[in-house]
């Protein structure tokens, strides 16, 4: 699949979205499947332009990328924002997830969702490069 | 982004479409704060949205707080399937009242 790349601003959120949209329905993924990833990455994409960039003083790029298998849909997100890795985040346990709306922190919820929405999610710094890794699985015996 | 509200008796009547993002929310959430000074029951139509991330339930979260503090109610109209899996498996659905049309939210809301 050809590659988007975009300058960093929030502006990139709908261009990415309509991405993804459009390659999960070549990975033939369901509405739910389809929905889950948009989600994932999206929240990635926010996090990069936001805390990767904006709040580090820096500008750049976000690229998305993605590659179909008979198997799998890898969607990758590219950036030179500060290094970031989302799984260093501590996760909402139950604990939060069961706390009143009034007492809940702001926030932490994103990663969660990335977690929830996709089969797969891998973080990697190669050379000053951030990649974000999405992966899901295609529905079985789905004609090429 | 489409944003519109009325206010009717203590009723505060929003009527959103569009995507709710990192982008959009802070927009969203400005405007319903600023409707909810002239009522404490807020109807959200989200009829036009299709996509809501966790921008967006953040926003939630803030209204919620805003009309709790004065003892009021949200009610949220017409929520997409994948919206309401979203809000299920972060535990918001149990904090708002969702409703299948304007006229039931309405009724929900007195």
């Amino acid at each position: 699949m050809k590659s988007l790349c975009l300058p960093a601003t929030l502006d990139a959120l709908e261009e990415i979205g309509k991405y993804i949209v459009e390659a999960a329905k070549n990975a033939d993924l369901d509405a739910k499947a389809a929905y889950g990833l948009r989600l994932a990455v999206d929240e990635i994409a926010t996090n990069i332009i936001t805390h990767g960039y904006k709040e580090a003083g820096k500008i750049g790029d976000v690229a998305v990328s993605g590659v179909l298998t008979d198997s799998s849909l890898t969607i990758v997100l590219e950036d030179t924002g500060i290094p970031f890795d989302p799984m260093s985040h501590n996760l909402p346990g139950d604990d939060y997830l069961s706390l009143p709306l009034e007492e809940r922190p702001i926030g932490g919820l994103g990663i969660f969702l990335v977690l929830k929405g996709v089969h797969a999610f891998n973080y990697e710094h190669v050379d000053g490069r951030n990649r974000n890794i999405f992966v899901m699985n295609r529905p079985v015996g789905t004609p090429e | 982004m489409i944003i519109e509200t009325k206010v009717e008796g203590a009723n505060v009547i929003a009527t959103v479409s569009g995507d709710i993002d990192g982008k959009t929310a802070p927009q969203v959430q400005s405007e319903l704060l600023a409707a909810l000074q002239a009522g404490n029951r807020l109807l959200v139509d989200m009829n036009g949205v299709s996509y809501l991330s966790s921008a967006g339930l953040r926003m939630l979260l803030l209204l919620y707080r805003q009309v709790a503090s004065k003892k009021g109610k949200v009610v949220l109209v017409s929520v997409s399937e994948e919206i309401r899996d979203t809000m299920s498996m972060t535990g918001f659905i149990n904090f708002f009242t969702l409703a299948e049309t304007r006229e039931a939210g309405l009724a929900a809301l007195a």
